[in-house]
């Protein structure tokens, strides 16, 4: 089972083993881990699932759809080029170990 | 034989002892009653969900689907067309996209609540949540004025089941069939004379340079009218049940209603309006030693998922200080409800108004009737004392 290591905006990591083909806000908010809301259920709509993805992880991530990117314009913490939704990015073998740093918010 | 018959009327009022048997004994079970595979653990749910391309939804998502669906709406279609049918509505229905609702589901509230001042006991649903979320919606799409009362009940009714013939009745696939008429009307009348509003945006969208086809335009706005008011009503009951149904929370909420979004949260999760919906088994797939074959219907059982203890400690417990993330009373994944903030803020609204109003609302002893339905649970009638 692929690791990801979440890391909270004050810098506490918490490292979690996620089923194959979860997604990344689903470990989260299934295991109590703060920092990412989910509030639309996964579908893509409502940002408050913003991350920011370490850079060794981000060439391997799968390419952002033209929704995504849009939503990520409406985050409540800044935008960055690493800038990523965690409900859009399931773990996988290849992805084993990546980095996840949270914003300071997401309402 | 354990058996799960979501056509009977005890399922209707207490589905819950028959999910625990099933996620503890029978995670992947085929029932001969609804003849369709249930998955009833919230990990099993969430991974359907996660994997459209072998749990499809283009061969409707309702159990009992009706005529002509499957393929032509939001919630009926798969990606690459589902993606680009849901982007045309979904930056009107965000958060920030609605604070404009917020006045008007104010006064619309204001106005139900008024004409309910000096009772002692009312029907909630007939008097409150069925009137407050038609005028919303009406507000909200710009529905054309009719009887307002008639399209709320053929909306209850087109979802629901003939418990004996398992199947929709004439009278729920009448009710169906008189949407369609209102939602027609509606379209020729906003192709003509477009508005503002979501449904003119929706209607004269293009993809890729072509013009929606008819079918998909007609059913999904079916379909958007239907889930708005149902949805909403039926959930908004199941909320004021429970509060109804425990004093200590509703005295919270009086005290402090900004604890009202905590309420809401926990009640999709305990007791969603929203039960179960179905999806299409695509790719052989084999799951707690069953094999589930291509054409295999499965039903994904939210209200289930949303009680498993793995995810959930004491599930079976409404905790108003749980503020549970993850439950699955609005679905999940590309098909995840769109009427997410629509639904949270008139929810939202309505309590704080309610409790305004009417700060000691309390239950009455009651044998509740409940909505004979294959996906959706909530009473037909709920009495409170003001
Ligand atoms: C609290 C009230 C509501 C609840 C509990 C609820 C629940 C749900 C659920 C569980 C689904 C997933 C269906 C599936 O898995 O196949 C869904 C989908 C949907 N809902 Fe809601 N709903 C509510 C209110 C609304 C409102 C107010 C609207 C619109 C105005 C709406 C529009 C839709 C649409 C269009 C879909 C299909 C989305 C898609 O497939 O992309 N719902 N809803
Ligand atoms: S959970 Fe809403 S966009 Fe990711």
């Amino acid at each position: 089972m692929p690791t990801v290591n979440y890391v909270s905006f004050d810098g506490q990591s918490t490292q979690l083993e996620l089923a194959e083909g979860m997604t990344i806000m689903q470990g989260a908010v299934m295991n109590g881990v703060e920092g990412i809301e989910g509030e639309c259920s996964g579908s893509c709509a409502c940002a408050t699932c913003h991350c920011y993805v370490d850079d060794a992880w981000l060439a391997k991530l799968p390419e952002m759809s033209e929704n995504e990117d849009e939503m990520l314009d409406d985050t409540a913490s800044e935008r960055k080029p690493n800038s990523r939704l965690s409900c859009q990015i399931k773990a996988t073998a290849e992805l084993d170990g990546i980095v996840i740093h949270m914003p300071e918010e997401q309402e | 034989m354990f058996r799960f018959n979501p056509y009977s009327p005890e399922i209707d009022a207490d589905p819950f002892p028959a999910y625990a048997t099933l996620r503890a004994e029978y995670p992947c079970f085929w029932s001969e009653d609804a003849e369709m595979w249930v998955l009833s653990r919230h990990k099993d749910i969430v991974m359907a969900l996660n994997d459209w391309e072998t749990f499809s939804s283009a061969k409707g998502n309702l159990v009992n689907e009706l005529p002509g669906r499957a393929g032509s709406t939001l919630g009926t279609t798969d990606p690459p067309r589902h993606d680009r049918l849901r982007a045309l509505i979904q930056k009107a229905v965000t958060k920030r996209a609605l604070a404009h609702l917020m006045a008007p589901a104010q006064s619309v509230a204001q106005k139900h609540l008024e004409a309910l001042k000096g009772r002692d006991q009312f029907d909630f649903v007939a008097e409150f949540s069925s009137k407050y979320t038609v005028d919303l919606i009406v507000y909200l799409f710009d529905l054309p004025p009719a009887d307002l009362e008639i399209v709320r009940d053929k909306a209850v009714m087109m979802v629901q089941t003939d418990p004996v013939t398992r199947q929709k009745g004439p009278e729920h696939l009448a009710a169906y069939e008189w949407m369609r008429e209102y939602a027609a009307n509606l379209v020729q009348e906003r192709k003509k004379n477009p508005g503002e509003d979501l449904l003119s945006q929706f209607i004269l969208s293009e993809i890729d340079g072509d013009k929606l086809k008819d079918e998909e335009i007609l059913l999904t706005v079916t379909t958007l009218i239907m889930a708005g008011i149902e949805s909403l009503s039926g959930f908004m009951t199941m909320l004021i049940k429970n509060i109804t149904d425990h004093p200590e929370v509703r005295e919270a909420l009086v005290a402090n209603p900004d604890l009202i979004p905590d309420a809401i949260e926990e009640s999709l999760r305990f007791n969603t309006s929203a039960q179960r919906f179905r999806r299409c088994v695509m790719k052989e797939t084999t799951l707690h030693g069953q094999t589930m074959k291509p054409g295999d219907f499965v039903i994904l059982a939210y209200g289930s998922g949303n009680r498993d203890e793995e995810v959930f400690p004491n599930a079976d417990v409404y905790d108003l200080s749980r503020k549970p993330k993850g439950h699955l009373g609005f679905g999940g994944g590309v098909h995840a409800c769109l009427g997410t903030a629509i639904a949270r803020l008139a929810c939202k609204v309505a309590v704080e108004e309610l409790l305004k109003a009417f700060p000691n609302l309390s239950k009455v002893d009651q044998e509740l009737r409940w909505m004979p339905s294959t996906n959706f649970r909530s009473p037909l009638e709920l009495q409170v004392k003001a």
